[in-house]
């Protein structure tokens, strides 16, 4: 058993009154007291600029135990606020027009999830430029990739 | 302008031997594709009935102008302390995931289409999460009368 700590800070002073955030986690498997203890550890995906980008899986969903209590961190390494990824819960897509499309990732965006394995986590760079996202997987079970 | 801000920080000693895990990272959140920070949010606790299906935050058809493609973001937290207990979290009538108690979540979203909702699900028994959705494009609702 592991334990994998995750941490949260928000800061806003969009309000008046100053909007303060700070929640920690212990990642633990499903309906469990033990903690999470597998990853595919941390990976980076370069995507250079390209006209047409297509979309790439980042996540299979057949090497995650479905319905568990699986998460997955994901960040766009790039500083530019004008390129973005964008990020889907779908077999082969990522676009504007997905319906299961979550969101954009700009530069230096990041997101934790938590994702049931029920299908791919797929990515879509906006092309414009070379940009780099980094992701990792913590889950209760990782299957080796099938042969 | 306002200034949103989120960080975060994972760290194990114990997961990949003999490497301590330690991500940090922090992003201040933009109107999309701008340097502009976002200017409206929208948040509370609020509880989920056991096996009833909720909307989180608005839908695109809700917002100033029928927007798509924003950008915006949404954290959760399931504040419920029965380790067994977990909601259901998916956009478009499709699950993604599963909030166990304590966890929390933070993603972007981009209402994609009109019918892209943020939904929520208590399961095995009535739960409480707190929220937070950071935005600029909520309008108020008319009074139907």
């Amino acid at each position: 058993m592991a334990t994998i700590n995750a941490t949260i800070n928000i800061s806003s002073d969009i309000t008046n009154y100053p909007i303060r955030i700070n929640k920690t986690m212990t990642m633990k498997k499903a309906g469990s007291c033990h903690g999470l203890d597998e990853t595919t550890g941390m990976r980076t995906k370069k995507f250079a600029a390209e006209a047409s980008p297509t979309a790439a899986v980042i996540v299979e969903a057949d090497e995650i135990t479905a319905d568990k209590a699986t998460k997955v961190y994901i960040r766009n390494t790039s500083s530019s606020k004008e390129g973005y990824f964008y990020v889907a819960y779908h077999a082969g897509a990522a676009a504007a027009t997905t319906d299961q499309t979550i969101g954009k990732l700009y530069g230096g965006d990041w997101m934790l999830m938590p994702y049931d394995g029920g299908t791919n986590i797929t990515v879509a760079s906006d092309g414009a430029a070379e940009q780099t996202l980094e992701y990792m997987v913590f889950a209760d079970v990782i299957m080796a990739a099938k042969g | 302008m306002a200034t949103t801000t989120a960080s975060v920080s994972i760290s194990s000693g114990d997961l990949i031997p003999g490497s301590n895990l330690s991500i940090n990272a922090s992003s201040t959140l933009m109107k999309a594709g701008l340097t502009t920070g976002l200017t409206q949010v929208e948040s509370g606790v609020i509880s989920l009935a056991l096996d009833t299906d909720s909307k989180l935050g608005p839908l695109a058809t809700e917002m100033s102008g029928d927007v798509h493609d924003i950008a915006s973001w949404l954290y959760i937290c399931n504040k419920a302390t029965d380790d067994t207990h977990y909601m259901d979290f998916g956009i478009h009538n499709t699950n993604m995931g599963r909030l166990y108690a304590g966890d929390w979540m933070f993603i972007p979203w981009n209402a994609s289409d009109d019918d892209a909702a943020i939904e929520v699900e208590a399961k095995i028994a009535a739960q409480t999460i707190e929220y937070a959705f950071f935005n600029s494009n909520f309008i108020l609702t008319a009074d139907a009368g």
